[in-house]
Formats: structure tokens, sequence, C-alpha cells
């Protein structure tokens, strides 16, 4: 039985949970097997050293090939992953937002005894949950594979630090069309910013290294607070994870302010 | 009667959106056990009166109170809890079957629900398909049962009856007279005068955002007259005294007149008897689905 708004809201989202836990299962297991061929291939060295350097930046450094732990952080966790997550939690954050508001369901469920700081809450909790269960999909599609590749192992210290950030970093993508969407009610408004955000995240962290104006604007990135090579080699930043962990609750807080308030479409 | 035992108390509320004005000035109280009416012409205000009722919007201006409560949107949900709402084009939880939405609703309600089975027979909904699949009709009478579910002390109805068939009007009819037996509060917009007339004890009239009238259904009874008609080539003859809604129409050096009357009958006999060079006359009942659709033509018009 559903029994509350973060009940309904997990449900109502149940294929959305499958389809992307499967994908980045799947997306993992891609990765990890190329492990091989990747930290194998003298002739891809050759390859990414005549590079440009604003190219090398959407490869990463050669050094880190050679260890399967900071392989997965360069190929799996830095840049590709922080993409395909952000954009699921964006898509997540956008439609626990506002697309109830458009439809004009949330009236009806405004009808009932919900608070809206509840409401908002619930659907934000049931957000958090859903970014866990689709990283549980990517921890399996990483350890499901690894037995099967040689010289692939990673401390599970090591793998609990990468996922926990990347979790953060999901929750700060998602947090910020949700909660844009939670005080306009608009999804233009949600979408632009999230839009703005993650192509200036990638933008900024890709080619940051290597254009010197770019560079100066590099901590602008969220990117930029989730080094996952670093967190493999030195650990967590903690001061990252404040960044990280900061945006997402100032940003909930305003929006439960402003949405206990405004009038609902 | 104080704020207190006014079920609703709207005071001075006004709503705009932007320059606009939706609402302007209401002030309305309706006190427990009253079936009320609420009429008006598309935009005239009505969605917008209800949707601030029930805190989805902050009035600009006045006071909105339920219970005796005020109501604003972070706090409005503390009285839902004795409210019940349905309106015509209510979207449901699209995902879910009709069951999960009662059963979830009755859970939020934390009240008692004895009357779910009752409601089920009456209005007989289709409650295993998701409620995305089902029709407007079907939709609508979940929305009811779920408006209705653990007789809430007041029901908000928002032209609750547009997607339902004659049989299920009917079964919401009597749910609405079986509640006023019982001392409930049922505050619903319709544009069918019938229905207002059958089961409201009080009709408020909103135009332009304004409350306009705020009669009983016995003073709304008593709009009907005569509706007049006469063609004459005499095209200086003026209506009767008392005579209301009129129209000149001059086609072919024939004047045709047309008004509704509602004074005494023998006065206008003699003003019948008088009318010069005469040519046809035709006087027949004013009904009050007439009066009613003359109040929305003058909202259109206007408009």
């Amino acid at each position: 039985m559903i029994r509350s708004i973060y009940g309904k809201t997990l449900y109502d989202k149940r294929f959305f949970i499958l389809g992307w836990t499967i994908g980045l299962a799947a997306i993992a297991a891609l990765l990890v097997s190329f492990y091989p061929a990747m930290h194998q291939d003298d002739a891809l060295g050759g390859l990414v050293q005549n590079m440009p350097a604003a190219f090398k930046g959407l490869i990463g450094s050669l050094a880190d090939l050679s260890r399967f732990d900071t392989y997965i952080a360069s190929q799996l966790f830095d840049i590709r992953l922080p993409l395909i997550a952000g954009i699921m939690a964006i898509i997540l954050g956008i439609g626990l937002s506002v697309a109830d508001e458009e439809k004009g369901e949330l009236r009806t469920i405004l009808s009932l005894p919900i608070g809206r700081t509840k409401l908002l809450i619930e659907r934000w909790l049931a957000m958090v949950t859903i970014l866990a269960v689709t990283l549980l999909g990517l921890l399996a599609g990483v350890y499901g594979v690894v037995p099967f590749i040689d010289g692939a192992t990673i401390d599970m210290e090591i793998m609990a630090r990468l996922v926990a950030m990347t979790g953060l970093m999901m929750v700060a993508f998602g947090t910020i069309p949700f909660a844009i969407g939670m005080i306009s009610g608009k999804r233009a408004a949600a979408m632009a910013a999230s839009v703005l955000v993650i192509i200036g995240s990638f933008l900024l962290s890709t080619f940051g290294q290597a254009v010197d104006w770019l560079g100066n604007y590099e901590k602008l990135s969220l990117l930029h607070y989730f080094p996952a090579v670093d967190i493999v080699k030195d650990g967590i930043d903690g001061k990252d994870a404040v960044v990280l962990g900061g945006i997402t609750l100032v940003l909930l807080v305003v929006a439960i302010v402003v949405f206990r308030r405004r009038d609902v479409a | 009667m104080n704020d207190t035992s006014a079920v609703i108390s709207l005071k001075n509320v006004t709503k705009q959106f932007g320059k606009f004005t939706a609402v302007g000035n209401v002030s309305l109280e309706i006190p427990a056990g009253q079936i009320v009416g609420f009429v008006g012409a598309n935009g005239a205000g009505k969605t917008t009166t209800i949707a601030t009722l029930l805190g989805f919007l902050n009035a600009s201006q006045g006071e909105v109170k339920l219970f005796g409560k005020a109501i604003r949107p972070s706090a409005a949900h503390k009285s839902h809890k004795q409210i019940g709402y349905a309106a015509g084009d209510m979207e449901l939880p699209a995902q879910l079957t009709g069951r999960q939405y009662l059963a979830f609703l009755g859970r939020q309600r934390k009240g008692g629900v004895d009357n779910y089975k009752d409601l089920l027979e009456r209005f007989s909904p289709q409650l295993d398909k998701k409620i995305h699949t089902l029709s407007r009709g079907n939709k609508q009478k979940i929305a009811l049962v779920a408006a209705f579910l653990g007789e809430p002390a007041l029901v908000v109805l928002d032209e609750p009856t547009s997607g339902l068939d004659p049989v299920m009007q009917e079964a919401f009819l009597n749910i609405v007279r079986e509640y006023k037996k019982r001392g409930k509060t049922v505050f619903m917009s319709s544009h069918y005068l019938q229905e207002v007339m059958d089961v409201c004890d009080r009709v408020l009239l909103m135009s332009h955002g304004k409350l306009e009238q705020d009669v009983t259904t016995a003073q709304l009874q008593a709009m009907g007259g005569k509706q007049v008609h006469v063609q004459t080539s005499y095209k200086a003859t003026k209506p009767p005294k008392g005579a209301e809604s009129i129209t000149h129409q001059i086609d072919d050096d024939l004047l045709t007149l047309r008004f509704v009357y509602k004074g005494d009958m023998t006065e206008l006999q003699r003003w019948l008897a008088a009318v010069k060079q005469l040519k046809d006359v035709e006087v027949s009942e004013y009904n009050l689905e007439e009066a009613f659709k003359s109040l929305y033509d003058s909202e259109e018009q206007a408009a």
C-alpha cells in the first residue's frame, strides 16, 4: 500500500529507477571490461600524446590507466559518470518538481491534509533514494565484471569514497532543478538553470585546464568538487564535500521557504 | 454571524495576477449546514475563488477563513482534514489505480472511511485500472468518491458533474441532499441551474471577479416572468414600465420588441391593447433557465 508522498513518488518512478539502474550498471560493466585493452595499449598512449591539450582533458592522464582504481576513477567516475548521472539527476529533479504542477496533479495532492514542507521534503528524499538505487546499480555493474578481468581489483574503501562523492554530486545536480522547479513552478526555469550548470561545469572542467581564461572560472564548475582520481589517491577533500553538501542544503532551504508560500497553478 | 461559526468566511478578498484582477473585493460567509451554489460564466472568477479558499493561491488582499482559522498556503493542510474537494477537470494521480488513490487518500485523512463501500456502490467507479487509462467520466467518479470519503464537514466542488452521465449526476445530487440532512456544508460551482435549484439553499453569482448576487434559491425562483415578443409597424412604440432585458430590432418598417416582464399581468394586457398598428404578439413563460442564461449572456457580452 502506498502510504506517503515518499512511497508514492518511488512507485511513480519505478520504471525510471529500473531503466537508469540497468543503464548505469551496463555503462559501468562496459567501461570496466575495457580495462585490459586500455592499460596495455601503447598505441593509445602515442595517440593521446599527440592530441591538443584540450582533448587530453577529455581522455585523462595516461598514467591513470595503469592501475584499475585510477582507471575507473578517470574513465568512469571522472567526466563520464558525472555527465550521465547529472543528466539523469536533472531529468529526475525536474520531473519531481514541476511535472505534477504542469499536469494539475499538485493541486489534487495539496487538497489533501498534506503540508507543503512535508511534500517537498518527502519528494526530495525520494529523489535521493532513487539516485542511491541507481548508484547501487553502478556498483553492481563494476563488481559484476571485476572477477572476470585480470588485474582488476579495487579496495572497498576507495570504492566507497568514490560512490559517496558521486552520490553527493548527483544529489547536488538533482537538487538544482528540483529546487528551482519548486520555487518557480516553471519547467523552463528549472531546465535552463540545470543545462547551464551541467554544460557549464563540463566545459569549465574539460577545457579549463588547457584554456587559460576558462581556467580562472574552473572553481565555478560543480565537477571541480569531484576530482575522482584525487579521491582515489588522496581521499575525500572535506572542502569538496562541504561545497556540494552546502549547495544542496541552501537550495533545499530556499525551496522550502518559497514553496510554502507561493501560488500553485 | 461571527467568524467562528462560519465554515467559510471571505472578507474583502482580492486576487490579482499582475494587473489583472481575477477576484475583486469579495466578501461572504457560509454557515455550517448550508448547501451553496456558486455560479457565473467562464472566467468570472469562481475557480480562482475556490483556489484561494483552499490555499492553492494567496489572496492579494483580504482574509480567508475556514472553520474560523485563517487560510494561508503554508498552513492550509491543517483545515483540509475536514474538507473534501473535487473539480470537473481535476487531475488525479495518473500512475495510481483508483483503489490505490482512495487508499492513499484515506491514510492522509486519518479519519473514518465508513462510507467507502456506500460511495462505491453509488458511483461504481473503475477502481483497478490506472487512472490515466480512464475516461473523464470515470475519473470524475473517483474524484467524487474521494471528495465525500470520510464525510468531511465541508465539501468544495468546482463544476463537479461536468463529466458525468445523467444517472451519475442524480447519484451525486442524492448524496448532496443527504449531506444537507446531516447538517454538512457543500460549496459547489456549477453551470447547471437545475442541479443548483435542486439541492442548494443559496446561490452566489460571480461576474467579472465580483460577487454580484447572493440570493436564496427561493429568491432565484421568483426571478421568473413572461417573455414578450411584439411586432408593430408603429416604430415609436415604447416597452411597458418594468420591462427588462429589452431588445429592439427594425426590419422592413417593422419594429420587433422583445422584453421580459415580471410585473402585474393586467398592466401588461393594458399596454398590449394600447400598442398601435400591432402586427404580432407572443407571450411565453420566461423560465428560470432563461433568466440564468441571460445572466451568463450579459457576462459574455461585457467580456
